[in-house]
């Protein structure tokens, strides 16, 4: 019996221990932000990394924040992207909120999320404090939302710090040594594809699980299309037709591309991350992606790498980056409204280049590095000529998904492109909203 | 009635926490909602959507295939080797050993399921993962495979893995079930002249029936809560080839942000789920009535 | 005819004695060995992989792919890890989160199968499965109605929400487990108790849970590993970064878009080892518990 009692004896002071650590615990998050007036606290969310090109610089905001604001002390939390994807609209609609935070742009959610009054308008302080002139219109689309949450509209309900889009990644040590030149147009880009595949190389890395796949086949699309189609597409401002001339080009070429051997059939389980790495370890001569490779590419690639834009097109994806939102549950918004403020800044801009990303309010002289020159001015060149269309998943909430698997069947050739047109279509009218 | 105190804690945490949360889900499954703001009622429109709704079904196939890959399969595999071990390597290579290899083959229940999802993504990839460069090692080249990219393949890879992170749990509860097994049953049945198949089918197998019973049952319930196996394989790919329903819902509640739809699908899988635990569990009772 | 019924099993019988001249092998038998090595080492090579990539530098991995084995011992990865999400924060958390949890959880099913495994409450099977449910819920349901709940109790984003719930839901498989033993409790134990002049709060505690602790410690363990890899409710409730758990942070940082894969396997590796001391720590506990009073 003595053994028994010294058991319970055991799990009752276990109990009463965690007990008590988890009341002690629980109880500094009920703790009221800022407490008092005296120190006020500027509580701020953001999921990039820290050695990114955005980490980096927003560090730098934080401090110069700080010294200019003295008796302010900015709370940084780092959040995962899915993270916020999955519970920005609960945390908005709760006491919790932070301050400030980045978010994703979008009609599914910043969109989503100002149509239900959850976000701020900051229109005054646009205007006021002059950001609307510091971002080109091209991508101040998606900073600006109408009263149905479609962007594009005539309220301010975020601001863009810095600006994405996508290009090749070519390996230009693979270039020379099958002496293939940089294409210029699409006909010298196939010719060159064609050299490649026909010495067994297989010339476009590509993540079939994740967003590469459907980032080629919307990049093909747009080489056949104009400004309108794109805005019919992501804006609803027309009927869209999946078996009009640019989807049906699109989808035959993105088949052909893999029969022909330009893209990998097995690429269909690749994850992008994995994608990237290959093309680092020189497996791929070139990687159709985004600008946020670049500080990544310049720190690991060892082998001599360039970049061009995806031949005969106007239009190319991108977009203004992830907004700055201030939550209508925000307790200190003009600090939040002055830490944009300081984000938008030259230097704060300028670092964000020198980091290797791409600020919306670039100024290419003050680059030194010939590589990231090129990507600012870029840059600079297809927004001004509207030359950012976007992304493919953006007009209904979870055609990402869609997205990913239809091209997954158009790479393994399980449907035939009219089918996969035919059930996208479906798809994109299912979401759209009525 | 006495007793009947003992129980109100119980009764009362569970009213909170689970019956009034699915009341408020059957409501919600009768809306239109995106989460926030104000739901608006459809009444029972997401149920006939449900109905028409054939990635809904196809989800309920590839559920079959994981009831094989997380239940019957590994269930049957632990049996065999929970008598190995038992019979085998615990009689004849001592206690201590057969221990060490039980501990071994149960590891990767201990895997949060985040990370055995990115290990096995690693091993199938095709250019670069361990199962298509093994494969060419033994001269089996052309058996390689974009194993979880390929439909046809993509659910049994599923399943393979599942089984793999599944093995441990029967394992542990069958061994545990056959000490308990009186010894005196296998020496009359050596001395008989009884084959080792027949000693394990007639008196293991039989004895440790209780086991059996709540293995398939609490694996069975665990295959229909996949989501995050599936969420971490594959995303439910490739076109869709590998979703299941609580994968289904889960998109509809987060990604596609149409709530009150995956309400509906989370209602219909818990009903199934019910019925299939009170069927069961019936069943089991009869086996039991018969078996005396 | 119920469900606890079909549970009760005669005693326990002494484990098999080793008799003498048993010990004696056949070729057959070392094949079997051999074969279970093999299959055990199988089964812990994804480990070894992660543990392989979460001890390469970036470079080493783009170069050489994931599958292959490490020049030398790289714990920057690691490092960088364990600082950038406070990883010592994290672990606290999780500790006290499953903690808890395991602890509660067994009180709660110590209460609930006292009543319906001892007391043989009226409808005790239709009281078992409809608890059950708990455990069979698809745990997406519960998430929007819980994140309601708990805003309008001012327990949303704290760890009490999170144990709360994990209590409920892991206390379901405990109640099923531990009455389906309790049925079968020798009853003039408890009559002897009674007779000395205990009453039923005196007979559970001094007689029931000592003698039931083999099982109880089987719970505690299971209870304990299960919460600590839930992911889904912990990343609803727990919004702050100090609250989060272990499980989190690394499903977090997973989905990040540029996260290196050696970063990956270290937050991996750091997520294993907690569980796998636990698990080595209770192995021995654990299969004693379950050979002698789990399922009976």
């Amino acid at each position: 019996m003595f053994k028994a009692r010294k058991g319970a004896a055991l799990l009752a002071t276990l109990a009463a221990v965690t007990l008590t650590a988890a009341a002690c615990g629980g109880s500094d998050s009920d703790k009221p932000a800022g407490g008092g007036t005296q120190a006020k606290e500027l509580k701020l969310w953001h999921y990039e990394g820290p050695d990114s090109a955005m980490g980096v610089a927003w560090n730098q905001a934080i401090k110069e924040f700080e010294a200019a604001h003295p008796g302010v002390k900015v709370k940084f939390e780092e959040k995962g992207f899915e993270q916020i994807q999955k519970t920005a609209p609960m945390v908005l609609n709760s006491k919790d909120a932070p301050d400030i935070m980045e978010y994703n742009k979008g009609n599914a959610t910043a969109g989503l999320l100002s149509k239900q009054g959850l976000l701020t308008d900051l229109t005054p302080q646009v205007t006021k404090r002059g950001w609307d002139k510091l971002v080109p219109a091209n991508v101040q689309t998606i900073a600006k939302y109408d009263s149905r949450g479609v962007m594009g509209g005539d309220k301010w309900y975020g601001v863009p710090n810095y600006a994405e889009y996508l290009q090749v990644f070519y390996n230009k040590d693979t270039f020379d040594k099958y002496k293939v030149k940089v294409p210029a147009t699409f006909d010298e880009f196939t010719t060159a594809m064609d050299t490649f595949a026909k010495k067994g190389v297989t010339p476009l890395a590509n993540a079939g699980a994740e967003y590469m796949a459907q980032q080629y086949l919307y990049q093909l699309a747009l080489s056949k299309a104009d400004p309108t189609w794109v805005s019919n597409y992501e804006r609803y401002t027309g009927k869209v037709n999946f078996h009009d001339p640019a989807w049906t080009y699109a989808a035959t070429t993105l088949s052909d591309w893999v029969k022909k051997g330009y893209i990998a059939k097995n690429s269909v389980s690749i994850k992008a991350e994995d994608a990237g790495t290959q093309f680092i370890a020189g497996k791929f001569p070139m990687l159709f992606s985004g600008s946020w490779w670049f500080g990544r590419f310049q720190k690991e690639i060892k082998f001599d790498w360039g970049t061009f834009a995806w031949p005969g097109s106007n239009m190319t994806l991108g977009s203004g980056g992830n907004i700055w939102v201030v939550p209508q549950g925000s307790k200190n918004k003009d600090l939040a409204y002055d830490f944009i403020d300081i984000t938008m800044k030259k230097n704060i801009q300028n670092a964000l280049a020198a980091n290797g990303g791409v600020p919306v309010a670039a100024d290419a002289s003050a680059i030194s590095d010939a590589k990231t020159k090129e990507l600012v001015q870029n840059y600079n060149t297809l927004a001004q000529r509207n030359g950012l269309a976007y992304y493919p998943d953006w007009p209904v909430p979870g055609f990402y998904d869609t997205l990913v698997s239809q091209t997954q069947k158009l790479i393994n050739g399980s449907a035939s492109p009219d089918k996969v047109l035919g059930d996208l279509q479906k798809a994109y009218d299912g979401g759209v909203p009525k | 009635m006495a007793y009947l105190p003992y129980l109100i804690p119980g009764l009362l945490l569970f009213i909170g926490v689970i019956a009034v949360p699915f009341a408020m889900n059957i409501g919600i499954s009768f809306t239109r909602w995106a989460g926030v703001g104000t739901p608006e009622w459809v009444g029972l429109h997401n149920y006939r959507e449900l109905v028409k709704d054939s990635e809904f079904w196809a989800s309920f196939r590839h559920q079959i295939a994981l009831v094989f890959g997380m239940s019957l399969i590994p269930a049957l595999i632990g049996l065999v080797l929970a008598a190995m071990l038992t019979d085998v390597i615990g009689k004849r290579f001592g206690a201590r050993t057969a221990t060490v290899l039980r501990a071994c083959i149960y590891v990767p229940q201990l895997l949060p399921i985040v990370v055995a999802g990115i290990v096995w993504s690693w091993i199938l990839a095709p250019d670069t993962g361990a199962a298509n460069k093994l494969l060419q090692a033994v001269g089996l080249g052309s058996l390689a495979h974009d194993w979880l990219g390929d439909p046809k393949t993509a659910m049994w890879s599923v399943m393979v893995v599942m089984v793999w992170f599944q093995i441990g749990f029967p394992l542990v509860i069958f061994m545990s079930g056959m000490q308990r097994v009186d010894p005196a049953l296998y020496e009359a049945a050596e001395l008989d002249g009884a084959s080792w198949w027949r000693r394990f089918w007639h008196i293991t197998v039989t004895q440790i029936r209780p086991e059996i019973f709540v293995v398939l049952l609490i694996t069975t319930i665990y295959s229909l809560k996949s989501f995050p196996q599936i969420y971490v394989l594959t995303k439910g790919g490739p076109g869709g080839a590998t979703n299941v329903p609580s994968y289904y819902s889960f998109q509809n509640f987060f990604d596609k942000t149409q709530v009150g739809y995956g309400a509906s699908v989370a209602t219909v899988l818990t009903a199934i789920t019910i019925v299939l635990a009170v069927a069961f569990i019936r069943v089991q009772q009869r086996t039991e009535v018969e078996g005396q | 005819m119920t469900l606890l019924e079909a549970e009760r099993r005669p005693a326990v019988r002494p484990p098999a004695k080793p008799v003498p001249g048993r010990r004696r092998r056949n070729p057959s038998n070392y094949v079997v060995l051999a074969a279970l090595i093999v299959l055990a080492l199988v089964m812990l090579i994804p480990i070894v992989i992660v543990a392989f990539n979460a001890l390469k530098t970036p470079q080493e991995y783009s170069n050489n792919g994931p599958l292959a084995v490490p020049h030398g011992l790289n714990l920057d990865g690691v490092k960088a890890f364990w600082t950038r999400v406070d990883y010592g924060e994290k672990l606290l958390n999780s500790v006290i989160i499953s903690g808890t949890v395991a602890v509660l959880g067994v009180i709660l099913s110590i209460l609930n199968a006292y009543a319906l495994g001892i007391g043989r409450v009226a409808g005790r099977s239709w009281l078992l499965v409809l608890l059950l449910m708990a455990n069979l819920m698809p745990q997406e349901a519960l998430v929007y109605p819980l994140y309601y709940l708990s805003k309008q109790l001012g327990l949303y984003d704290t760890r009490y929400s999170v144990i709360i719930v994990f209590t409920v839901i892991q206390s379901a498989f405990g109640t099923y487990l531990l009455s389906s033993v309790l049925v079968a409790f020798p009853r003039p134990l408890l009559e002897a108790a009674r007779i000395d002049g205990a009453n039923r709060w005196q007979v559970l505690w001094r007689i029931v849970v000592p003698i039931s602790r083999p099982t109880i410690v089987v719970l505690l363990v299971f209870f304990f590993i299960w919460t600590w890899n839930e992911f889904l409710i912990p990343l609803v409730m727990l919004i702050s970064n100090e609250n989060q758990t272990v499980s989190v942070a690394l499903g977090v940082l997973q989905g990040q878009r540029l996260m290196d894969a050696t970063m990956s396997s270290a937050s991996a590796l750091l997520g294993i080892i907690p569980t796998l001391v636990f698990f080595l720590i209770f192995q021995r506990t654990l299969s004693r518990g379950i050979t002698v009073g789990a399922i009976k």
